[in-house]
């Protein structure tokens, strides 16, 4: 009984498989009716927490140019690095047509609350609506990671060691391309927000 | 080199500028690298030639710097370390060592490493020859299945060992993943008549030498540092019978010699030459006229010598149990019009051996005595030619022809025919002094030989029913008979 | 028949008998013990008991799952998913060479074997949880040490095509799980932990290359562990190889 149970749960809920269950392949429609791509970040359904305590998923970010990057807040060493880079990336872009959102992603989602990630954007001033800070379950966290190709592990009760890559996602979730290393040479990056918020 | 050093060879180029010619002999090799810096490369990509051991791609001659297109295969396959001893080497482009690279001072390389499907391991490549982090170990670190493409700029000449530096990198090294990529400097090397590549490396098997059959890695023999086979271009024999190197008399040859380890030092030496030229440790610096050239773990040297009279000249490790007995021989035969003036043909080349003179000590009483039932002539015959190809062909050659002025004839051989007796107890306890074979005077030293009664008669029966012999078979009585 | 309803009322009706069945999950008791990489220098990571399939998951058993959940067919899975190379063993959505039928699946990504185990109600093994399952030998929990129990594994990881072999055709480790070094490589749910250099200025690098290899590594005579954690390390979530598959925990 139990494991029929479970099967009917997998088709169900569909949270088995950490996405979402397609009949048959059958593509998915954005609002504005285009397919979603086969590579677009909108087929992850994990549930997400934001700074304000609102709960959202990606798909709520359809139709916005997504710069993200992962951190954690208690972090000494490379996230301010990281951070300094996502306001100069914000800086050198400016306004665009088409709104672009920069998101971090906590990587340590224990101690990363909505309050600690809202007072975090604010001793950084980045308290404007382009910033999104976000937590999930440790699950989602390294679903998220695995799709950024982010690798990161905790190396003891307060720190991680992580990839430092900054990811820019089109209009349709695809990532577009991928920023490796601390302060480095940005314009590549840049260029590509720019052009696809066009 | 890090940034930082480039930085600082920048300023010594300025400098340089200032001061004209008076720092030129100091730092010279940095003005070469600091200009390979800003070379400019002719637009149109080139796909590099890569050749397998022991060619070597053409010269790079005059042409300008160019942006040159390496594509690398890794591949993990089953192949033979010696006859009937089986091995899965990985390697750089299906050999051991890996194909050839060759390009020159201000190339710009765009280099494409792929990791067959099959392949069970994630590798990657550290090219001494690059300026960067890791030497692009990490750049092109990539899975099964999968490919890394990076880019890098040659500035500096001379002859590189590459290699696979993924954990655990002994084992990726000892399992024949190196090779030797050239940067000829502007202008290319000066032309010579031959060209090859010859590269050394330590293997650990589980069984010993030439033990038949799939032979795994041996982790502690590894750790160790006990080699059970020390090659050239990977296996018994890449460079000898068939597969021997040519040349012809009157003609240079340039020999790109790499040691890739993963422990032991080669102290390169090619028996009945000198070289001319020795292109010290692949670097820049020309040494002359000498005899053996050290080649570190992880490290290159190109050798030229012209060859002057028709001989078959033999490359070792001089360090000599190696040549002897764990595989390091190769040779290259030399063909051509004598030169009474060059060589007279009554001086000896010798093997030069540790102990001296004296026949070594080798115990005499059967090593691993187990009893066992006596083989047909046919087993005889297989056991025999094992051994044959193993212990004895590097000396006498494949079909027992024998070599040069230092070991005899095997083949059609009154000595060996005429008593068997005497065959035996020189398989047993060596032989040294002068004896004459074929109405051929022959003085030099054969060592004792570590062989069961069963393998010492399987290998005489094998050579006394080939090659004219008289057809004796020889029995394991007889072998013991001279033991006591 | 081989459907996750099939494999669950097998753990339940064998499942006691541990050691002579194949089909099904062993428990394997915690314990304290030193990860090669992954912890601090020398530090003890607990892991608490768990269950684990004792086989590798099989194309058999992959088809049943596929079946039963189409967005996992060769054709359908989302790129962002799984990579072009995705089951590309089978010859169509729904059918693979006979001879593979009971080989361990690979060439799945670590989405698709995620989904898999959530499906049966159950999850990745975590890359402490399999290192632990698989420092055991025959007859004990720990035979990292036992210089024949380095031997097997090295020699196992050397031969080329394992992934073409049925499952279950070896004897089990002590805790009756079979084919953990013999087959192919297994998905961890956070392989992902494993950092090569270069990416982290924040701790001790953990560099994976060369020497600098076994500046974090714990024991530098376990050569296995090298290659397992070396392969961790070059993999992303979306990648399908030949000789990687997975199994199940609980």
């Amino acid at each position: 009984m139990k494991s029929l149970f479970f099967v009917i749960g997998c088709v169900l809920i569909a949270a088995c498989s950490g996405t979402t269950e397609t009949a048959n392949g059958s593509a998915e429609k954005t609002a504005a009716g285009e397919e979603i791509d086969g590579m677009s970040i909108y087929q992850l359904t994990s549930s997400w927490q934001t700074q304000d305590g609102n709960e959202m998923t990606w798909k709520d970010l359809e139709g916005e140019v997504l710069v993200a990057v992962m951190i954690y807040t208690s972090c000494k060493a490379a996230c301010p690095r990281l951070v300094a880079d996502m306001k100069n990336l914000e800086e050198k872009v400016g306004k665009t047509p088409v709104p672009v959102r920069y998101i971090l992603v906590s990587i340590d989602p224990e101690t990363d609350t909505p309050e600690r990630l809202k007072e975090f954007a604010g001793l950084n001033h980045m308290d404007g609506g382009q910033w999104l800070f976000l937590r999930s379950t440790e699950d989602n966290t390294r679903e998220f990671a695995n799709v950024m190709a982010v690798k990161y592990a905790r190396i003891s009760p307060l720190d991680f060691s992580h990839s430092n890559i900054i990811s820019v996602f089109d209009r349709k979730g695809a990532m577009v391309h991928q920023m490796e290393g601390l302060a480095v040479n940005n314009e590549q990056t840049v260029e590509a927000i720019l052009t696809a918020s066009r | 080199m890090k940034a930082t050093i480039l930085n600082a060879m920048w300023l010594a180029m300025a400098l340089s500028v200032l001061y004209g010619c008076r720092q030129k002999s100091d730092d010279g090799e940095e003005n070469i690298s600091a200009r390979a810096v800003r070379m400019k490369v002719e637009s149109q990509p080139v796909k590099a030639e890569l050749t397998s051991p022991p060619l070597v791609p053409k010269p790079v001659g005059n042409r300008p710097p160019q942006k040159l297109i390496v594509d690398m295969e890794i591949i993990e396959e089953e192949g033979e370390l010696a006859d009937g001893v089986r091995y899965v080497f990985w390697t750089f482009g299906g050999t051991v060592p890996g194909s050839f690279i060759r390009g020159r001072v201000g190339d710009e390389v765009e280099f494409t490493l792929k990791n067959h499907p099959d392949n069970k391991l994630p590798h990657n490549i550290d090219l001494h020859a690059v300026t960067g982090q890791g030497g692009g170990a990490e750049a092109s670190f990539v899975a099964p299945g999968h490919q890394k493409t990076f880019k890098f700029k040659l500035i500096n000449p001379g002859l590189f060992v590459y290699h696979c530096a993924t954990a655990p990198v002994g084992m990726h090294i000892g399992n024949g993943m190196y090779g030797l990529i050239l940067v000829e400097p502007a202008g290319g090397l000066p032309k010579v008549d031959r060209e090859y590549y010859v590269m050394q490396g330590d293997f650990y098997t589980k069984g010993k030498h030439g033990e038949p059959g799939l032979q795994p890695f041996d982790m502690q023999k590894a750790y160790d540092e006990h080699a059970d086979y020390v090659l050239f271009n990977g296996k018994v024999g890449a460079l000898t019978g068939d597969n021997r190197l040519t040349a012809n008399t009157g003609e240079t040859v340039r020999l790109f010699v790499g040691n890739g380890g993963p422990n032991l030092v080669s102290s390169f030496h090619v028996i009945g030459e000198i070289f001319d030229k020795v292109y010290i440790e692949g670097g820049s610096a020309v040494n002359r006229n000498v005899q053996t050239t050290l080649i570190p773990a992880g490290g290159a040297a190109i050798v030229e010598f012209k060859v002057e009279v028709p001989s078959n000249l033999i490359l070792v490790d001089h360090a000599l149990f190696r040549t002897f007995n764990k595989g390091a021989l190769g040779i290259l035969e030399v063909s051509g019009e004598k030169n009474h003036l060059v060589f007279e043909g009554e001086v000896l080349e010798g093997i030069y051996q540790p102990e001296g003179a004296t026949i070594q000590s080798t115990p005499v009483s059967e090593a691993g005595a187990e009893p066992a039932k006596p083989l047909t002539k046919p087993e005889k015959m297989q056991l025999g030619q094992r051994i044959y190809n193993t212990a004895c062909f590097a000396c006498h050659q494949p079909n027992g022809e024998g070599l040069g002025e230092a070991f005899p004839p095997l083949a059609k051989s009154d000595y060996l025919n005429k008593d068997a007796a005497r065959a035996i107890n020189t398989v047993l306890r060596g032989l040294s002094g002068e004896i004459t074979v074929n109405g051929k005077k022959y003085n030099s030293q054969m060592p004792a030989q570590v062989l069961n009664d069963q393998e010492v008669a399987g290998v005489l029966t094998f050579i006394y029913n080939n090659w004219g012999n008289n057809g004796t078979e020889v029995t394991e009585e007889q072998v013991r008979a001279q033991r006591k | 028949m081989q459907t996750p309803v099939f494999i669950f009322f097998s753990a339940l009706l064998l499942g006691m008998t541990q050691g002579t069945v194949k089909n099904g999950m062993s428990r394997v008791e915690g314990g304290r013990y030193v990860p090669m990489y992954g912890a601090g220098k020398n530090e003890m990571v607990t892991v608490a008991s768990f269950e684990m399939d004792r086989l590798p998951v099989t194309n058999a058993d992959f088809m049943a799952f596929v079946k039963q959940f189409p967005r996992w067919k060769k054709s359908a899975a989302p790129r962002l998913f799984a990579d072009a190379g995705y089951l590309k063993n089978w010859t169509e959505d729904l059918s693979f060479p006979p001879s593979l039928s009971e080989a361990p699946v690979t060439n799945v990504s670590w989405f698709a074997a995620k989904a898999y185990c959530e499906c049966q109600d159950k999850r990745l093994p975590t890359t402490h949880e399999w290192e632990f399952a698989a420092m055991a030998g025959y007859q004990h929990r720990d035979e990292r040490r036992d210089s024949l129990f380095s031997a097997r594994i090295l020699a196992a990881y050397e031969t080329p095509k394992t992934y073409l072999k049925p499952v279950g055709q070896s004897r089990p480790n002590y805790w009756g799980l079979y084919n953990l070094n013999e087959l192919v490589w297994e998905w961890t749910s956070d392989f992902g932990s494993v950092m090569m250099s270069g990416e982290n200025r924040n701790a001790d690098a953990r560099d994976l290359f060369c020497g600098a290899g076994s500046l974090n590594a714990t024991d530098l005579m376990n050569y296995a562990a090298f290659m397992r954690y070396a392969f961790r390390s070059s993999i992303q979530a979306r990648f399908t190889i030949n000789n990687l598959g997975f199994r199940c925990a609980r």
